[in-house]
Formats: C-alpha cells, sequence, structure tokens
C-alpha cells in the first residue's frame, strides 16, 4: 500500500508553477471574514474573478474534459492543485458551487453530446455559479417522493411548476438544476427528470431562510439558504437530462458524490486552529495543551479527525481507481457527521463558554470555535441526514433489502 | 497512492485462509480455548512449515524477513479465528525485541530456533499494581557470583504457559528507564507460569523464585533494555492491530450472515433499522482501525516516523474490538453467548487485547507526547 501520492520531476516543476501563479493571482486578503453584508459580496465578487481566472487556465476543474473546458489534467495534477490552493486556506473552485461540481458530474454521465457541450464549458471556465435543488417542503429524506415541484410538456418546452428549500447560499446563482415531477401518477424512481436552467428565468424568485449556522456540502460558508419559487417557469426540452422520468437515475450519479463517495484529501483545517488555540491560550497560568484532561480530549478529537481523513483518503482513492464502492461513500459523510457533533460537546467541555462567544477579545480568532459549535450541529443534515446514510450503508452492505444494492456510478463504469 | 494489497500479499491472504479454513475453524478455535497452553503443538509445526513463525525475522536470522504490511496480511487471517498460541508473542513481540535488544552473538544464536518454531519466546513487561511503562518494571534482580537471581512476580505475561523462553525486563538503576531485558528459561528451576483464570485469553502470572541466571543472559548492554523494546514495540504493535482487525473482520461477516439469514416477525432481522444500527457500529469501528493500522505499517514500511500512528492505531484497535464484539452481540442476541457458535472467543479475546501492551488512554497519551503538542 502506498498512502501518498508520488510525485514526477515534472509534477513537482508543475507544483512550482502553480504556487508562483497562485501568489500572483489570489485577490488580496480574499480569505478574510467579512465585516458587513457589502462587503460579503465584494468578497464573492473577488472569488469569482479568481475563479475565471482558474478556469480560464483549466485549473477550476482541472480533471474535467478539456474537449468541455476542463483542465483534462490527470489526478496526481488536481491533487497537487488542490494542496497549494488549500495551503492558502481556499478551495476548488474557491466559492460555493456545489452545484456546477455535482451537477456537471451527472451530465458527463447522463447528457447527450450536445448537452455537454451546452452546460459543461461555462461551469469549467468559472462564468457561471449552480445551484442544486434538490430537498422541497415535503420530500428531504425521501427525495425520490419529490411531487410539490411538478414539470409538464408543452410542445418545445416544459413548464414548471412549484418551490424548493434549502437552496444554494448567498449572493445569488447562474445556472440552477433541479430534480422534478414529471409522471404524478408514475412509479416511485420512475417519475422524475432531471433538468438544467437558467437561474434567471421569468417566473423564478427567491427568497432568503436565517440558518442557525453554516454547514453545507459543498462548504458554503454562508448561513443563508434559499427557498425558490417557480411560477410557470417554461425551460427549452433541451434542459432535459436523461430522459423523461429518468431523473432518479440522474440523480444517484451526484447523490453518491454528494454522499461522500469521491473522497476527499486535504488538511482538517478546524484541527488546525483548535490546536494552536489551545497552544496559545490558557487556564490558570498554564497553556492548555499542558492541561493533563485537555491533552486527553485533544486525543480524541484528533483521532476522529484522522480517522475521517483515512475514510476521506480511502474514498478518493477508490474513485481515483476507479474501483467499486460499496457503504464506503454513506460511511465517510455519517463518520465526519456524527463526529462533528460529537466535536461540538468536546469542545465546549475542554475550552468552555469561550467557545460559544465571538467576541474578539474572549472568544477564539475570528470566532472559529463558535463556527464550529452552529456548524456542527447544521452539516448533519444537508445532503442526506446521518439516519438516510446508515440506510444507504445497510442497503449496501446487503442487509436493507432482499437484493444488495450498489453504489451509484460516479465515472460511468466502475472496475 | 495504491491502497490495494500487491499481487503477493493477496496470495499470502488466500494461503493463510485455506489454512485457516482447514485447520482452525470454529470448532477447534473453542475447543482450544479452555486448554491451559495457548500452544497447539500440530498446528504451531505447520505454522513453521509454512514460515509464519519467522515472517519478520531477517533472512540472515533465519527467517524470511517479509515487510511488516506482508506479514500484517497474515496475522489479520489469524486474528479472524481468533487463533490463540504465541504467534504474536514469540514471532513478532519476541523475536523483534531479541533483534533490537540483543548482541549478534545473541541474535544468531536465538532468532533462527524461534523462527523454526523450536522455541518459544513471550516477553514480560509489566507487574502487578503498575503500568505498561518503563516505571512498570520494578523487579531488580540481585546479582551473585556474576549472575542474576530474579525473586518476583511478573504480570499478564502472552502465552507463558506455552514459552519455552522469557525476555524479561528488569529494573537494573534509578533512572526511570534504566531497565535491562534478561533472557530466562522458561523451564528454569523456580520459574511458575499460569494461565489467569476467567474472561480473559491467555495472559499469565510468571513467578521467579530464587531464579539463578548466567551474566550472559543479559541481552545486549545493562540499561539498554527499554529502548530496545520500545523500539520493537513500535514494529510489533501494528501486527498486533492487524490480528484485531482480523478479529472485527469475522465478527462483522458473522453479524451480516446472520442478519441476512435470522427471520423474525416473518423477515430477515437485517430489515430492521435498529439491527442495521448494530452493524454500521460495527463495521466503522472495523474500518477505523484497519486504515489506522495500515497507514501506520506503511509509514513503518517506508523508513517515515511512526510513533504517534502506532500509538493511535493501538488505541484505535483496542476500543474498535470490544465495540465491534458488543455490536455482534447485538445483533446475535442468545446465539452470540453460546459458546459454540464461535463469537464468545472474540469477545473475551477483545477484552484480552484492550489492555495487553497498553490501553487506548495510554496509548493515545503517548500519541499526544510524540505529536509534541
Amino acid at each position: 500500500m502506498d498512502f501518498e501520492v508520488t510525485y514526477t520531476e515534472e509534477q513537482q516543476q508543475f507544483r512550482r508553477e502553480v504556487r508562483a501563479w497562485l501568489e500572483t493571482n489570489v485577490p488580496a486578503d480574499v480569505q478574510r471574514t467579512p465585516t458587513s453584508p457589502e462587503d460579503n459580496y465584494q468578497r464573492y465578487l473577488e472569488l469569482r474573478a479568481f475563479g475565471r481566472k482558474l478556469g480560464a487556465k483549466g485549473w477550476l476543474y482541472p480533471t474535467a474534459p478539456a474537449k468541455y473546458g476542463g483542465g483534462g489534467l490527470d489526478v496526481d495534477y488536481a491533487i497537487i492543485l488542490e494542496e497549494e490552493v488549500d495551503r492558502l486556506d481556499l478551495s476548488l473552485p474557491p466559492y460555493y458551487d456545489s452545484g456546477g461540481r455535482l451537477g456537471s458530474a451527472s451530465i458527463l454521465v447522463w447528457g447527450t453530446e450536445e448537452q455537454r457541450q451546452a452546460f459543461l464549458p461555462a461551469i469549467y471556465h468559472g462564468e457561471v455559479r449552480t445551484w442544486q435543488l434538490l430537498t422541497e417542503p415535503g420530500a428531504g429524506s425521501d427525495l425520490a417522493g419529490v411531487r410539490t415541484t411538478t414539470a409538464v410538456r408543452d410542445g418545445d418546452e416544459y413548464v414548471i411548476k412549484g418551490q424548493k428549500i434549502f437552496v444554494g447560499s448567498d449572493n445569488g446563482a447562474d445556472r440552477i438544476w433541479l430534480i422534478a415531477c414529471t409522471a404524478p401518477n408514475g412509479r416511485r424512481h420512475e417519475n422524475l427528470s432531471w433538468f438544467m436552467i437558467d437561474a434567471n428565468l421569468p417566473g423564478i424568485s427567491m427568497q432568503p431562510m436565517e440558518l442557525m449556522g453554516t454547514g453545507g456540502e459543498g462548504g458554503t460558508d454562508s448561513g443563508v439558504k434559499q427557498t425558490v419559487f417557480f411560477d410557470d417557469v417554461r425551460v427549452p426540452a433541451f434542459a432535459l437530462v436523461g430522459g423523461e422520468n429518468k431523473g432518479w437515475t440522474v440523480a444517484t450519479t451526484h447523490l453518491e458524490l454528494e454522499h461522500g463517495g469521491g473522497g476527499r484529501i486535504g488538511r482538517n483545517r478546524v484541527w488546525d486552529r483548535l490546536l494552536r488555540y489551545c497552544q496559545e491560550t490558557k487556564r490558570d497560568g498554564v497553556p492548555l495543551t499542558q492541561q493533563p484532561d485537555v491533552r486527553d480530549s485533544l486525543a480524541d478529537i484528533y483521532i476522529k479527525t484522522e480517522i475521517t481523513r483515512l475514510f476521506g483518503l480511502r474514498n478518493f482513492y477508490l474513485t481515483y481507481a476507479r474501483k467499486a464502492k460499496s457503504y464506503e461513500g454513506p460511511q465517510l459523510s455519517y463518520y465526519r457527521k456524527t463526529a462533528g457533533l460529537w466535536m461540538t460537546g468536546a469542545i465546549l467541555e475542554m475550552v468552555g463558554p469561550a467557545a460559544l462567544t465571538t467576541d474578539p477579545t474572549w472568544g477564539s480568532s475570528a470566532g472559529f470555535l463558535e463556527t464550529q459549535q452552529r456548524n456542527g450541529i447544521v452539516s448533519v443534515h444537508p445532503g442526506g441526514t446521518t439516519d438516510i446514510q446508515r440506510v444507504q450503508m445497510a442497503r449496501r452492505i446487503g442487509i436493507g433489502r432482499s437484493t444488495r444494492e450498489k453504489a451509484g456510478t460516479v465515472h460511468g463504469a466502475e472496475a | 497512492m495504491d491502497l490495494a494489497l500487491t499481487e503477493s500479499q493477496e496470495l499470502l491472504r488466500s494461503t493463510a485462509r485455506s489454512f485457516m479454513e482447514r485447520e482452525a475453524p470454529v470448532d477447534v478455535i473453542v475447543g482450544l480455548q479452555k486448554v491451559e497452553s495457548s500452544l497447539a503443538p500440530d498446528l504451531w509445526k505447520k505454522a513453521a512449515q509454512l514460515g509464519w513463525l519467522g515472517i519478520v525475522v531477517p533472512t540472515e536470522y533465519g527467517g524470511s524477513g517479509d515487510q511488516l504490511s506482508d506479514a500484517a496480511v497474515l496475522y489479520e487471517e489469524i486474528g479472524r479465528g481468533p487463533l490463540p498460541g504465541p504467534f504474536f508473542s514469540s514471532g513478532v513481540l519476541g523475536a523483534l525485541t531479541v533483534l533490537e535488544g540483543a548482541t549478534e552473538e545473541q541474535r544468531r544464536r536465538i532468532l533462527p530456533r524461534v523462527a523454526s518454531g523450536e522455541r518459544v519466546l513471550t516477553v514480560a513487561i509489566t507487574e502487578p499494581n503498575t503500568s505498561w511503562g518503563p516505571t512498570g518494571v520494578t523487579l531488580a534482580p540481585q546479582g551473585r557470583n556474576g549472575s542474576y537471581v530474579l525473586n518476583g512476580t511478573k504480570l499478564f505475561v502472552a502465552d507463558a504457559t506455552s514459552a519455552t523462553d522469557l525476555v524479561v525486563a528488569v529494573r537494573t538503576g534509578d533512572g526511570p528507564t534504566d531497565v535491562s531485558l534478561l533472557h530466562v528459561d522458561a523451564r528454569a528451576r523456580g520459574v511458575t507460569a499460569r494461565r489467569l483464570p476467567g474472561f480473559v485469553s491467555w495472559q499469565c502470572e510468571v513467578t521467579f523464585d530464587n531464579v539463578e541466571v548466567p551474566a550472559t543472559a543479559l541481552l545486549g548492554g545493562a540499561q539498554r533494555g527499554w529502548a530496545a523494546l520500545d523500539r520493537a514495540l513500535e514494529r510489533a504493535l501494528p501486527l498486533l492491530c492487524a490480528y484485531i482487525v482480523g478479529g472485527c473482520q469475522a465478527v462483522y461477516e458473522k453479524s451480516v450472515a446472520y442478519a441476512q439469514s435470522r427471520v423474525q416477525f416473518g423477515v430477515p432481522i437485517g430489515r430492521f433499522q435498529r439491527v442495521q444500527d448494530h452493524v454500521i457500529r460495527l463495521v466503522n469501528h472495523l474500518d477505523s482501525a484497519r486504515w489506522a493500522t495500515w497507514e501506520a505499517l506503511w509509514k513503518l514500511d517506508t523508513g517515515r516516523p511512526a510513533a504517534a500512528s502506532v500509538h493511535m492505531a493501538k488505541a484505535v484497535a483496542s476500543e474498535a474490538y470490544p465495540e465491534a464484539c458488543n455490536a455482534a452481540h447485538e445483533v446475535h442476541a442468545g446465539m452470540g453467548v453460546l459458546v459454540e457458535y464461535g463469537l464468545a472467543a472474540h469477545t473475551q479475546m477483545s477484552r484480552t487485547l484492550f489492555n495487553y501492551l497498553g490501553d487506548p488512554r495510554w496509548h493515545k497519551r503517548r500519541m499526544a507526547d510524540a505529536l509534541e503538542w
């Protein structure tokens, strides 16, 4: 076994090139915590501009096929890019674009050649930011039970009506995709369709939902989600991906990714900051890291973050080597979420009420601990609750149903 | 990056698995549970012929000198039993302690016979009311005519009732790590090994009553024992973890099969989410132990600093095995506590290995030290 990617001299040269490029192109102070809604929007614009620069080089979606505007790079190069961006406390894409990441994966597997050419380049170049619309007031965990949002064929168009909730973040989107019911009397899993559409069509309106904290699967750092209303929105039939009533099949690809199937490599930023905080903060004149009870708690927290990292690495490898997966995707999601929630208690006990305040003097740096206290709870539910992850695991282990369920396809064909 | 086994590891796995299925099926494992000595002579000989006893012993000392990750594949298979016997205590911890601590002459004398299975080693470290650290070693030999005389007790010595040779950690100075290692004939006059009774698997008490050993019994140099033991443990512990991973894997497979086949209320019990939760808890512990162990093995085999990973692996695996067994008992209910079913052997082993060579908290604290927080 080899737990590390080993790099050739050519790849190391690429790393130097990336590092130098980032030094001149990352906007100054773009990692700041916004001080006002205006500053939040300003920062978003800076990140989008940076995203377009990355996109022009094929570095926004480095492994996406070059013929559709992606980087066409081997995964080893993508890892270098991710590592170099991560060093600067940024991600790829540098803003919340999980709709682009997940939606493009589904289009690659299930879209027609024409649809790939029409939809993918704008995503990969960073020209559009995309949100996914899945949950409805009456369909959350039971996503296949989507009924509120319907699409009816009318000539060369579909007419969409209904409502989606827990959508996106703040600062708006350019594109959205959704699953809508196209056969109200059809069989479960055979009655939904998947559409990629313009976010600014007539009849689409949005209303912010204020949340207790952030914590979307795609790493949104905003405490806002949207309710999206569709009032007889007319979309071209071309927007239908995968065929009418085939929406659930299209969704299995992005759901597998959203449930952790793609894995992750990279450091845990909360851990780094937590350790630094405990080294720099004293209790009764002694640094927290030298207090035996704190060391014990830190060890438990560290181990949870390490196991999360190892599960992420394993899933990354399985995807990277195009190996068949079973329960590993939802296992990562379940473990990460339950560990995060458990950590809120462990950190609160270890650090005390300083973990709860954003006060610049008495709280942690930029309130990162306060953020964790909120996020640990909020992130348990998006992208499939921990209970849903367990249902998935059981089916794939082969005990939840009479036949063992397979993991959704990420590439179109796994070994 | 490659997280798959190599071809030769796959081959070793299938050889070991068919050996285990043939030679150590459930009834054999269950039958061994009540025996005073964990070593089944027939099985031991066959394992020796397969090279299992010298798998980490370098070739110049009669072993096959495999990488630790190769040996881990074997130990996972042994752990699936869980096959008792001094495979780990002699073939890994004993052999590596001699390798790290002994003089060249002593290595040449001892290791080939360990690799062949002719001699069976075990290492005696902790004592009544002491820890697994160097300060836990208080047994101090008296000098007499250039030899050492031992009086006292070592506790929780694995497989001592089947050992022919003991490596005994003794205190020879006032500094915390002033520990030396003595090579003692387990059959010498005054040495008594007794398997501790109860819910514990082949952990023994060893008493020394005026046991005289010659000066040549000192392995390596005086006061160098703890450092040698520390180095040996760093490499040995991940193989104990691999044994635990094998145990967790077996318990997992048993639970899945049972959840699929046991029908209650008209359906296989795996259809119930409460039962699914037990299986999921189990597989999460299994995979935590597996990947923590394999990363530690990879670091050791590639010469990376590994202390923190090794301590983490032992902490995680020690916790995982009892939790995995608990979850399996929830799935199996009454069936699981029938001794002949075989789960109970894992349950008892999981409790035994929880503390053996340091419990989770002890290893977490060593991990924190290694990470220099």
